[in-house]
């Protein structure tokens, strides 16, 4: 039989579990929407995964993403891994000599910069949310276009219109500016995914020095607007790798194997964990000012882990007969 | 007895030592709001002028947590403490802007603090310190006597800044006896440069613990306050145009002399969201590190307590900082 390794990436948006052999072959991809219940969905996608692959052999499993900590406790992570790094390990497998990778995802986006194999520079966007996938998604809704037919409706464009990308409050009523003014859809289609990028490029890649190869994943990169307004942008042409939206789960996966091999043995608690019934409580410690939220996750009537306390009142009792409140 | 509250905020990390022992020398006893949590948080933003930035609102919320305890309320307006230098526009008009936004207030000391044309040994600052002692005791002699034992305290807490004491740490043992502290020996794999505003990298709660994030991980950490005074105004001296804020000066300097002196091996800029002084320092830190291939990477602090955000940066950060440490030979070919 062969050996597979499990990537879990734990997004805001999406959620995502990937496969992978010893040749960094990807087996099997789930691709699933978070929509705010990450245990939920994970445990959907360990079902799916288990359905669709029968027995196979995972020998490991790392996690990633801004829910890792969350999905290791679930899935008994070997390693835990940021977004950045695990992207990186990942493109740089599908393009060795990459020197940028663009990744845009639901509430964040990310420029990493690569020389010679390593990662020198990074940058997320702050506390903005305008140069990421959530923007342009309430903006399709706004248009009342579906998000899938978005890039597509941009490439027929010739003649975009300036939208302003700084801020997705004033982008909103510029664009309804610009529909009042009688612009067709497909010029404005086509200015959103510009301004999106500008204000990628100005917000996140400010001074960073882009050089080709760029690749573009996260979910975003399925939008071939988007892909167009880079290149136009940078005069680069710009890669999307085959797996672009589970890149970061690709990448926990290599690091999983890699954890694997030193340490000889796995945490990873097998596929059966999606049949366990978890449970998430969460209350506010009224012990002091802070008044910090606390989250306890059960499984199986069992308290796996309690956290989100400054004082560790709560995530230093492991005790189940110490209820909540 | 007379009370005198004193805010855990804005400029508390810098003068704590010399406020608290020269009114308790003068006999009064020192309240100060504690640290900083939601509560006061919460009662700060409400207060509060919506422009501001997240520190200010901070000490709003802790004048607030002070004002029905105390008989007064230390926050004095200081303009200038060096020639030719100003303080940030939001400390010139701090006491002002508390007065106008909290309601209720007890009486507020706010002793003007202008050194702009003149110095610590002028008349003018005599009358200062003698403004601010009178609330407690009208004895011109008592509070020069008190005035000169606070500065011995605040002298004890310099030197252990400059050994390398994180001033949290340092505002609870400056009046114990210390003998040797090395803490610049500790074993440590790799050092990181956390600078900013003291008043956002040492409010635990506004940062999320990024200092002690740092230090769990086994990281040596640095910070403005810790780089020697002469080197902070030489390395400053350096810029085309003279820095004329005193923080701007000291948190430029005291980087370019980290940089320059190659003590770091990273950069972590804390800058709270709105800041202006910030903007403009951020941009001359990162093109200086960049210059040199030190990394850096800007936090920016709001009202998010979402610690993910915050976590998923500096583990980023390091790993790449481990990463470019193991080929250490390629980073040559790069910049």
């Amino acid at each position: 039989m062969e050996n597979y390794y499990l990537g879990v990436d734990v997004g805001s948006v999406s959620t995502n579990l990937v496969l992978i052999d010893d040749e960094n072959n990807i087996l099997c991809k789930k691709y699933l929407r978070t929509q705010g219940k990450p245990i939920e969905i994970l445990k959907e996608g360990l079902k799916e995964l288990k359905e669709e692959i029968g027995d196979v052999n995972i020998l490991g499993a790392g996690s990633t993403g801004s829910g890792r900590y969350l999905a290791d406790l679930i899935i008994g992570a070997d390693i835990v891994k940021n977004e950045i790094t695990s992207h990186a390990i990942s493109s740089l497998n599908f393009i060795p000599d990459v020197q940028t990778i663009i990744e845009i995802g639901g509430q964040d986006s990310k420029i990493i910069i690569i020389r010679d194999g390593i990662v020198v520079d990074f940058a997320m966007n702050t506390v903005c949310a305008a140069g990421t996938g959530s923007f342009l998604d309430r903006q399709a809704y706004r248009l009342g276009i579906p998000i899938e037919d978005f890039g597509r409706m941009a490439l027929k464009s010739n003649n975009p219109v300036r939208i302003a990308g700084r801020c997705a409050v004033f982008a909103e009523s510029d664009m309804i500016h610009k529909q009042q003014l009688g612009h067709n859809q497909e010029d404005i289609v086509w200015g959103l995914c510009q301004a999106l990028v500008r204000n990628y490029l100005n917000n996140v890649g400010k001074g960073k020095d882009i050089k080709g190869p760029v690749m573009f994943q996260g979910g975003v990169a399925a939008n071939m607007g988007i892909k167009r307004a880079f290149e136009s942008q940078l005069g680069l042409e710009v890669f999307i790798p085959e797996y672009f939206d589970v890149m970061g789960a690709v990448g926990v996966a290599m690091l999983a194997r890699n954890e694997v091999k030193k340490k000889k043995f796995s945490n990873f608690k097998g596929l059966e964990i999606a049949d366990v019934d978890y449970k998430v409580r969460g209350i506010e410690c009224n012990g002091c000012a802070n008044a910090c939220e606390i989250v306890e996750i059960c499984g199986d009537n069992k308290i796996l882990a309690r956290y989100g306390d400054k004082c560790g009142k709560w995530s230093n009792i492991k005790n189940e007969n110490t209820k909540l409140a | 007895m007379c009370k005198i509250g004193i805010p855990r905020g804005m400029l508390f990390y810098d003068y704590y030592p010399l406020w608290a022992e020269f009114f308790e020398e003068l006999g009064a006893k020192v309240v100060v709001s504690p640290k900083s949590n939601k509560e006061i948080l919460n009662s700060g933003v409400l207060s509060c002028v919506d422009e501001c930035c997240l520190p200010v609102k901070v000490f709003h919320g802790h004048v607030d947590y002070l004002k029905d305890k105390v008989d007064y309320i230390f926050i004095p307006k200081i303009i200038s403490i060096r020639k030719m230098e100003y303080c940030c526009p939001k400390i010139l008009g701090l006491p002002d802007m508390v007065k106008f936004s909290i309601e209720d207030l007890p009486p507020i000391i706010d002793t003007n603090i202008n050194l702009r044309k003149n110095s610590y040994t002028s008349s003018k600052y005599k009358k200062a310190v003698y403004e601010a002692g009178k609330c407690v005791i009208k004895n011109s002699s008592k509070i020069r006597n008190a005035y000169k034992k606070a500065e011995e305290s605040y002298q004890r807490y310099l030197y252990l800044l400059s050994k390398g004491v994180i001033p949290i740490e340092a505002i609870k043992m400056y009046n114990k006896t210390f003998v040797d502290l090395n803490y610049n020996s500790k074993k440590h794999d790799m050092s990181i440069m956390v600078v900013g505003h003291p008043y956002n990298i040492y409010d635990e709660y506004l940062n999320m613990n990024i200092i002690s994030k740092l230090i769990n991980k086994g990281i040596k950490v640095m910070t403005p306050e810790m780089v020697n005074k002469d080197e902070i105004i030489y390395y400053s001296a350096q810029l085309p145009k003279r820095m004329f804020w005193t923080y701007g000066r000291r948190i430029v300097g005291s980087a370019f002399s980290l940089i320059e002196r190659d003590e770091v091996d990273g950069i972590i800029y804390l800058s709270s969201f709105g800041c202006g002084i910030d903007s403009i320092l951020i941009d001359l830190i990162e093109r200086k590190a960049k210059n040199k291939g030190i990394p850096f990477t800007l936090l920016t602090l709001d009202e998010q307590t979402g610690e993910a955000g915050i976590d998923t940066r500096v583990e980023a950060f390091i790993d790449m900082m481990k990463w470019r440490d193991k080929d250490d030979f390629n980073i040559s070919t790069l910049r």
